[in-house]
């Protein structure tokens, strides 16, 4: 009687950290990489869009060279914004 | 003020300060003039300057609010009665110059990490734990035939995953080498449907992830391609730090550019210092 006791307990033990435990790989204790249903995809491509800024609305020349040309051409001075990356396109 | 009184220019100046050529030398004369004079080291920040090369003021600290003083300055001391000659457009030093390929699209990439975070009080790093980083993809014109006929070539998928599956959203990422990738398929179905499954792990960091989207032709063109990828990311690089202790969760969206975004003609960051790499991943 006391030996069954004992089963059903460890029994119960390991069933309990298994179900409590779903996304965990026993062997390396990574979590479960999930697929991604339809409703998710829709759901982060639409979030995954920068929010309007300011700075966007500015228009950057991507050539300093050209900025060189139409600064000398329009007489204006020139403002640089320059990265580690591309201020644009990296971050 | 920006907008109006000034002309604008973005860059990434790792080239610019390199570059054999009008453009760079350009670069290099404005940049010798501030406290950055050491070309063979970052000179990152914000400069204003005239046609002529002649530099008005330099800041790189965001929390200092003086460029705006500077800039005023400027306007002040710039005399637009001086003429100021064109620099010559018809020499590039070969070494830095990244241009779309003859038939190549670009996608837009936008990447964020959708959890993990501890909660923090200093302003920037809250600015960067919300952030959703940007770059572009270059997809190349026979790749795109291939899509067209429902193969997923292994150079568009080695692209995507060496540099496209990446935290790059709290700086300039390391980008993972071939051997990093431990396993890697994509596959397009005959319905449009595209899917994922990629393992990358380097001595650091790494990301599991699977993937889903949408890739679609109207006639030849390439008309849809709207992927997501999700998954759980290890680890930062030297230029990314304070990342979330742990396994954290980030979310990679691609979507097709129409060029009406100022920036659809950066070349993509993992091109940096050697394009045919990129290209031929």
């Amino acid at each position: 009687m006391k030996r069954r006791k004992s089963i059903a307990f460890i029994a119960y033990v390991l069933i309990g950290t298994v179900l409590t435990s779903p996304s965990i790989h026993a062997d390396d204790q990574q979590q479960a990489v999930a697929d991604i249903s339809n409703e998710e995809f829709s759901e982060l491509h639409k979030s995954l869009v920068p929010k309007k800024a300011l700075w966007k609305t500015v228009p950057w020349e991507t050539s300093l060279l050209k900025a060189q040309n139409m600064a000398a051409r329009d007489k204006k001075p020139i403002f640089i914004w320059s990265m580690d990356g591309h201020p644009l396109g990296c971050t | 003020m920006l907008k109006e009184q000034f002309i604008p220019v973005a860059i990434d100046q790792w080239y610019t300060r390199a570059q054999k050529d009008p453009e760079g030398e350009f670069y290099q004369a404005i940049a010798g003039q501030g406290p950055r004079k050491d070309m063979k080291q970052t000179t990152q920040g914000w400069y204003v300057c005239d046609a002529a090369g002649k530099l008005y003021g330099y800041r790189n600290n965001r929390r200092d609010n003086t460029i705006k003083q500077i800039m005023a300055q400027a306007l002040t001391e710039f005399d637009s009665d001086s003429k100021f000659e064109a620099l010559s457009s018809d020499v590039f030093d070969p070494a830095y110059q990244r241009s779309l390929p003859a038939g190549a699209v670009v996608i837009r990439v936008n990447t964020k990490v959708l959890s993990g975070y501890k909660e923090t009080e200093d302003a920037f790093q809250k600015i960067f734990q919300r952030s959703i980083a940007r770059d572009n993809l270059w997809i190349l014109a026979d790749e795109i035939e291939q899509l067209k006929e429902g193969v997923v070539t292994a150079s568009l998928a080695t692209r995507i995953a060496r540099f496209h599956l990446i935290d790059n959203t709290r700086g300039e990422p390391t980008m993972w080498s071939k051997t990093d990738i431990k396993s890697m398929d994509m596959k397009l179905d005959g319905d449009g449907r595209f899917t994922g499954d990629v393992e990358i792990k380097s001595s650091k960091t790494g990301f599991r992830t699977k993937l889903l989207g949408t890739v679609t032709f109207d006639g030849d063109q390439l008309q849809q391609f709207d992927i997501v990828a999700r998954g759980w990311y290890h680890g930062e690089g030297h230029y990314t730090r304070n990342a979330p202790d742990g396994e954290f969760s980030v979310a990679v969206a691609f979507r097709m550019t129409d060029g009406s975004d100022i920036a659809d003609p950066v070349a993509p960051q993992g091109s940096k210092g050697w394009l045919e790499g990129y290209l031929k991943p």
